[in-house]
């Protein structure tokens, strides 16, 4: 055992993994060992976060390093890659000296499983035997002594739902109470030792155990050299040596050690096994169960659009403010524009976000932390596998329908990589809250609103719209399925942990970090391209732009009421943004969109609505100068009514005005999602094939839909 | 009687046999699913959805694909 007096320097901060299976409560012990003092990186090569965090105890600092969960360091997927990595990697400086492995109490052979294999690795250990309390309902007692003979490691019981027993882990870290014993099993009886001893010389590693990590994770773990790997299989090839049948003797070896150590720990108390009521037996319910989760869905997103659009509304006008008050603050001039008009309503663009992106993930936590969330992937995943996708894949698909970017975020935790690239590619193509308003305006424009039987035909209307929305990603999703090539193969291993209440400090930690990992990661994206548009919309090649805001400034001298004043303002605005260079693209894209049935006025809003959808609304209001309040659903329909094209037909035509729809629903039209794929798949490829595709999708149907109807 | 554990019914009891050579057998025995220990389907979701086994204290969910890697002894 360490001395808990060993001197350190006091440079070094020590470094401290935490490790565990899935839903044992690892998460909680570190949010309450680091509280804010978080942060979240990446690991290189994997979508896998990386949560590192301070803790202070008596004066000293120690850093808190938050592995994924796993059930074995075999290498099954990312996560275990990561573990693996952060574990045994050669890197002194980096290496946790110590390493914190939580058990539930109730599932004592599967975390002695991975427990004992950190044993083999030779690492410094000690293991929190937590939720004592469920296990105490279930009438289970631990003899924890037993353990400690086997192992000859430190042990603790907690309960991490309490405050009890937390700070015994502190006092534990801080006496370094960590024990290297090594050696569980004898891994030379799977492996020949001839090969172990040249994995271990090739690589200088401390013991046979991590030559034979090196064996398993070098063919798969990218941040080895490829040098390394190709050295690595000819070493396999050429000895002909059976990976697979090693890792299953290994398995069978340990579980069979393990078991009669399980047996002489844990007294089951044998009362009469009474047939106890299992609420899962209406959450699971092929009728109820189904009913319950539409249920709950529909009181989440009813909460989350009555919730959220307070504060979004308050960040809009706090930016608006912001804006207006900078602007007659700093002496007028480009600066002064860039900021006022280009930076902060930029990080306004970002920042109107948070409101949505932190309720989702509360209510995401809720459902995970009270053990729902695998129900849902038991109920749903059947409906999503023909599609290619994963019963996981049922919460980004339906975040979709409120905000592509918090859905995309919820991808996250599908394990799979095919499944997991089709939900982020598809999950943009839900019919988000973005396109409500430009439906909203396009519908009372061309559909009368006239109810035939019950049925209202804007609202049939919309409801089309939803559907082809859902169209759009089954369609696309089945496309995906038989395109991508993975040797992945798809499964579902997934526990249904035990009911219990939410804990509220890591729902609200989780709704924290999801926001900032947005904001400083997808905001910078985010920020640039909006300052961009900015610049392209304010901005011309001639001096053409300054005579108009003198034409504009003269004819305001001489406007004589407030009428007139708005008129001439909302005039010069729409002269400008003709003459800007987004005006020029616009009549440069004419071409191009004229068989959709637009003019190069809808140019200019498709162009300046690749920010947002709902900027579309907001862009024609200006284009064809409607003064007063943009947002007036009805100002701006009686003006887009009066537009007549130069052979007397109407420009918002029915024909026109479904195209713009269909558009609408397909077509990405969306930086904010661009850049929150481009962060979630840690790379531009998928971003951009999926921008190519959605805006390839929507001037298809976009084309059908106009020379269908016109 | 041998059977695959996608074959039984729920509330039914068994015992594992052994797990079907594939690329799953590693991730299966590693949660627990080892020749000897007892199984109780407790769910099933409609239309050949996933399959809830109850293992010692725990309820793990598989689908039936990999429900039928699993080999059973019916009691």
């Amino acid at each position: 055992m360490n001395k808990p007096n060993t001197p350190i320097s006091a440079l070094k901060i020590p470094k401290i993994a935490i490790i565990g299976n899935p839903n044992v409560g690892k998460s909680t012990i570190f949010n309450q060992l680091t509280g804010l003092n978080q942060k979240i990186g990446n690991y290189p090569g994997v979508t896998v976060d990386k949560k590192i965090g301070v803790m202070n105890y008596q004066g000293n600092t120690y850093e808190i390093i938050d592995l994924p969960g796993t059930y074995s360091l075999n290498p099954n997927s990312e996560d275990e890659i990561i573990a693996n990595r952060v574990l045994n990697q050669s890197n002194e400086a980096e290496k946790p000296e110590f390493v914190l492995m939580v058990i539930d109490s109730s599932q004592l052979s599967r975390g002695l499983f991975l427990a004992t294999q950190l044993m083999d690795l030779g690492l410094s250990l000690a293991i929190v035997l937590n939720m004592a309390d469920i296990s105490a309902k279930r009438n289970i007692t631990i003899k924890t002594f037993e353990i400690f003979k086997a192992l000859r490691v430190p042990i603790l019981s907690t309960d991490a739902r309490g405050e009890k027993g937390l700070d015994q882990i502190r006092e534990l870290i801080h006496t370094r109470n960590f024990s290297k014993k090594g050696d569980f099993i004898a891994i030379e009886e799977v492996v020949p030792i001839t090969l172990l001893d040249e994995f271990q010389t090739k690589f200088q590693l401390p013991n046979h155990y991590q030559a034979y990590q090196m064996l398993r994770f070098g063919r798969v773990d990218k941040i080895i050299s490829q040098e390394d790997r190709d050295w690595i299989k000819a070493k396999l090839e050429e000895l002909n040596f059976d990976l697979e049948a090693a890792q299953l003797e290994e398995t069978k070896i340990r579980y069979k050690k393990i078991t009669k150590i399980v047996e002489l720990a844990v007294v089951k108390e044998l009362t009469v096994k009474k047939k106890k009521y299992s609420i899962d037996q209406i959450f699971l319910h092929p009728i109820f169960g189904y009913l319950i989760f539409a249920a709950i869905l529909l009181v989440m997103f009813q909460a989350i659009f009555a919730w959220a659009s307070v504060p979004m509304d308050l960040i809009d006008g706090f930016f608006a403010e912001l804006s207006g008050r900078v602007n007659n603050y700093l002496p007028s001039g480009p600066l002064a524009n860039l900021i006022s008009e280009g930076l902060i309503p930029g990080i306004g663009g970002v920042v109107i976000f948070i409101p949505q992106i932190a309720m989702l993930f509360g209510f995401l936590a809720i459902l995970e932390d009270t053990g729902y969330m695998s129900r849902v992937v038991f109920l749903m995943d059947r409906w999503m596998r023909p599609y290619g996708l994963h019963g996981k894949s049922v919460v980004p698909l339906i975040s979709g329908v409120a905000c592509a970017i918090p859905a995309v975020m919820a991808a996250r935790n599908i394990g799979n990589w095919k499944e997991k690239i089709i939900t982020i590619m598809v999950t943009p193509l839900m019919s988000c809250s973005a396109r409500l308003p430009v439906y909203v305006i396009l519908i009372g424009l061309v559909v009368p609103d006239k109810t035939i039987g019950v049925i209202n035909l804007q609202a049939l209307t919309l409801l089309g719209l939803y559907f082809l929305g859902i169209l759009g990603v089954l369609g696309t999703a089945f496309l995906l399925k038989n395109i991508l090539k993975t040797t992945e193969k798809s499964f579902l291993m997934v526990e249904l942990p035990s009911y219990r209440a939410p804990r509220w400090l890591d729902v609200l930690l989780t709704m924290y970090s999801k926001s900032k990992t947005f904001v400083l990661e997808a905001g910078k994206i985010i920020l640039a391209i909006s300052v961009v548009l900015w610049v392209l919309a304010s901005y011309g090649p001639s001096n053409r732009m300054d005579e108009i805001r003198t034409e504009g400034e003269i004819k305001l001298a001489t406007a004589t009421n407030p009428m007139q004043v708005d008129e001439i303002e909302a005039e010069t605005s729409s002269l400008l943004l003709e003459n800007s260079f987004m005006g020029i693209m616009g009549r440069g894209i004419e071409p191009v969109i004229r068989p959709l049935g637009y003019d190069w006025k809808i140019g200019i809003a498709l162009i300046a609505s690749f920010a947002a959808r709902e900027v579309f609304v907001s862009t024609i209001a200006t284009i064809y100068s409607i003064g007063g309040d943009p947002e007036d659903d009805l100002t701006i329909r009686q003006k887009l009514n009066q537009q007549i094209r130069p052979n007397g037909e109407k420009v918002y035509n029915t024909a026109t005005a479904f195209s713009l729809m269909v558009f609408y629903a397909f077509a990405m039209q969306c930086m904010s999602t661009i850049a929150v794929v481009y962060r979630e798949t840690k790379g531009w490829k998928w971003p951009l094939i999926q921008t190519a595709y959605m805006t390839g999708l929507a001037y298809l149907s976009a084309f059908l839909v106009y020379q269908i109807l016109s | 009687m041998l059977k695959t554990a996608d074959q039984i019914s729920v509330t039914q009891t068994v015992i594992i046999k052994e797990i079907i050579d594939s690329p799953l057998k590693l991730n299966l025995m590693e949660l627990g699913f080892l020749p000897g220990k007892s199984i109780t389907l407790r769910h099933s979701a409609p239309m050949g959805g996933p399959m809830a086994f109850q293992l010692d204290e725990t309820i793990l969910a598989l689908r039936k694909n990999e429900a039928s890697l699993i080999k059973v002894q019916l009691l």
